[in-house]
């Protein structure tokens, strides 16, 4: 079932591709082939993949059971709110606040789980901010102490 | 010419970076669930972020991607867990042997061979690939269409459970090269008013979207209880009977590892299975092969380090890599604007034997580190997992931010990783995905040249006999592979 509700899903999206993508005319053309043709193939062939995905009845998917699904779930919108943060907070902070739920998923006790986001924050950051030299935000508080 | 080359890897700094590549590499393979892929891909972007010189972070990633190959066996070994992929079949006697007590043994005959099969391999590209690439010059922008065609072919053809998954991952890579300006007319296309898709999606987004946030999701669906890893006791080295025993295996499999390695699509896992299979048919009736056979350890890692090393092949001779990690590190060499293809040796000799020179040097570093030193590698598999992963998080995303310094790349890497993540678990190949990414952008700018230059004509694509070869293997791969099984089936049920 997973795999035609993907397939229908793909087949909208090549749909609407398509009828994006037949706009994509340039105002003057040097070449017999624009920039159209290209995307406008792949999205036909990828159609016809997607109704050979509905079309097939046997599914090989095994779903997570629901709990774990539900930590999936969970782990996505933390590490989505870890990239959301990642300079707003700063590095450190960011960090520390993203391992401490994370390594609790992972079976770490709440005293490793809170030391060991101290520890990546921190210890990440001046090892790639200060030794390697790949520039980390070091978040709007933190500027006038390490600036 | 490899004179040079060993020049530019042997300076301090480019030494320096293969010793620490190959540890990193050893550490990332032994570690169950991370592989020379997660290696690779993780690394990209630090090694760009840190600003390193094109042939420094080549050798950097060589080098972790040939650690890699040698880490896998050690967790396969100790823990019955492959660290990667390619390590699948040495679980099969490594384990066994382990416990028995004979860990030390299976563990340095597995580090001598995967030695054995990298060298074996490294010369095999000293010796064909600037052949191939002198080859590969001749052709032009149809063959070199139809030659892209192949590769996504070959890939599609052999991974994944069907054909329509692995087409559809490979199409969705394909479509995602189209986004952002198109170079030849100006028009924008897919990138829906948003400032940051103008250049296209990010390379290193999507990479670190598929092999790390998607990685760890799945790291968390398959977590279960790890199992206490056997100790290290008795002696480490195999002894000259077990040398004996076992030298012939290291050869023919060093050597079937190597060209299986050069076929587009056939990767380290086809190699092990095959020469695995292939040994324990040869061994006769007196083997102890699936309980603890020498032989068992030495074909699998001789093998898969032997095509891990040939793969490289044709993705330095023809610019179109047959593999996943592969095709990561072809699209290193276009963020650093080098055009891959048979003008790479040609136009960058030092890139090219600088990274040869170090497969050689990094090789003989993983023997040093994996015999002696493999205690210290034995103290990584008890990192735990709570530490490992937030920390792998946080490197992946230090990694993406440090290219362009936006939050927008590393939200919509996260993304993919969501959907990547679904992918997966619905069992579509990823390496396609990424294949069909990186070359999308090549096989578009080929097909148009070649149709400017027949004024439209589409049969410049049959035009040529190499093109029609080229088509010809290119149907036989995608669908050789499942003919014969469905034939395989049809005779089973017969019988």
């Amino acid at each position: 079932m997973s795999e035609r509700i993907l397939g229908g899903v793909l087949l909208l999206v090549s749909i609407a591709g398509i009828f994006i993508g037949w706009n994509y005319v340039p105002p003057v053309s040097y070449e017999p082939v624009g920039p159209r043709a290209f995307p406008l193939l792949v999205l036909f062939l990828l159609g016809i993949c997607a109704i050979t995905l509905m079309l097939d009845k046997k599914s090989t998917t095994t779903w997570a059971p629901t709990p774990v699904l539900a930590r999936i779930g969970l782990l996505f919108l933390i590490v989505l709110a870890y990239a959301l943060l990642f300079d707003k907070l700063g590095f450190i902070i960011a960090t520390a606040l993203m391992t401490i739920p994370v390594a609790r998923f992972f079976g770490g006790t709440w005293k490793q789980c809170v030391l060991g986001g101290i520890g990546l924050g921190v210890g990440m950051f001046f090892f790639f901010d200060r030794l390697l030299d790949v520039a980390l935000p070091t978040g709007l508080w933190l500027n006038g102490i390490l600036g | 010419m490899l004179m040079q080359g060993f020049a530019v890897a042997g300076t301090p700094e480019n030494l320096m970076i293969a010793l620490i590549g190959c540890f990193i590499g050893t550490v990332v393979g032994l570690l169950p669930g991370l592989g020379p892929i997660n290696g690779v891909a993780i690394l990209l972007p630090i090694a760009f972020a840190m600003k390193l010189p094109p042939e420094s972070a080549l050798i950097l990633l060589c080098a972790v991607y040939a650690g890699c190959e040698y880490g896998g066996r050690i967790s396969a070994i100790l823990i019955n867990v492959p660290g990667d992929a390619g390590a699948v079949m040495t679980t099969m006697d490594g384990y066994p042997m382990a416990k028995k007590g004979l860990a030390g043994p299976a563990l340095s005959m597995s580090a001598l061979a995967s030695f054995t099969g990298a060298l074996v391999a490294t010369i095999g590209i000293v010796a064909f690939a600037p052949l191939l690439a002198e080859w590969a010059i001749a052709f032009g922008p149809a063959e070199y269409f139809v030659l892209m065609v192949l590769a996504l072919c070959c890939l599609g053809g052999l991974v994944g459970d069907s054909l329509p998954k692995a087409m559809t991952a490979c199409l969705i890579g394909l479509l995602l090269s189209t986004v952002g300006i198109d170079a030849n007319s100006g028009v924008y296309r897919y990138t829906f008013d948003a400032l940051h898709l103008q250049d296209g999606i990010p390379f290193i987004v999507i990479v670190i979207g598929l092999f790390a946030v998607s990685e760890l999701m799945l790291m968390l669906q398959n977590e279960h209880a790890a199992s206490e890893p056997i100790t290290l006791t008795g002696r480490l080295m195999f002894n000259t009977k077990e040398f004996l025993m076992a030298k012939w295996t290291l050869l023919r499999c060093s050597l079937s590892g190597f060209f299986i390695g050069v076929l587009p699509g056939a990767g380290a896992t086809i190699a092990s299975a095959m020469c695995y299979a292939a040994e324990r048919r040869m061994a006769g009736k007196d083997h102890q092969f699936g309980q603890g056979d020498i032989r068992g350890v030495a074909a699998p890692e001789a093998a898969n380090n032997a095509s891990a090393n040939g793969s490289l092949v044709p993705m330095l001779t023809l610019g179109v890599p047959g593999s996943g990690t592969t095709a990561v590190m072809i699209g290193a060499l276009t963020l650093y604007n080098i055009t891959p293809g048979p003008t790479l040796f040609q136009d960058q000799p030092v890139i090219v034997w600088g990274l040869i020179a170090s497969l050689f040097i990094a090789n003989v570093m993983l023997l040093v580190m994996n015999i002696p030193l493999i205690r210290v590698f034995v103290a990584f598999l008890s990192i735990p997992n709570w530490l490992l992963v937030p920390g792998v998080a946080a490197v992946s995303l230090v990694g993406v931010y440090a290219v362009h310094g936006t939050t927008f790349d590393l939200i919509l890497g996260t993304f993919i990783g969501g959907a990547g993540y679904l992918l997966r678990v619905m069992n579509f190949p990823i390496a396609p995905f990424i294949l069909g990414f990186v070359l999308g952008d090549m096989m578009e700018q080929n097909l148009r040249r070649a149709l400017s230059i027949s004024d439209g004509d589409v049969g410049v694509l049959f035009a040529s006999p190499i093109a029609i070869g080229l088509w010809v293997v290119a149907v036989g791969m995608l669908l050789g592979p499942r003919l014969m099984r469905m034939l395989d089936q049809r005779k089973a049920v017969a019988a």
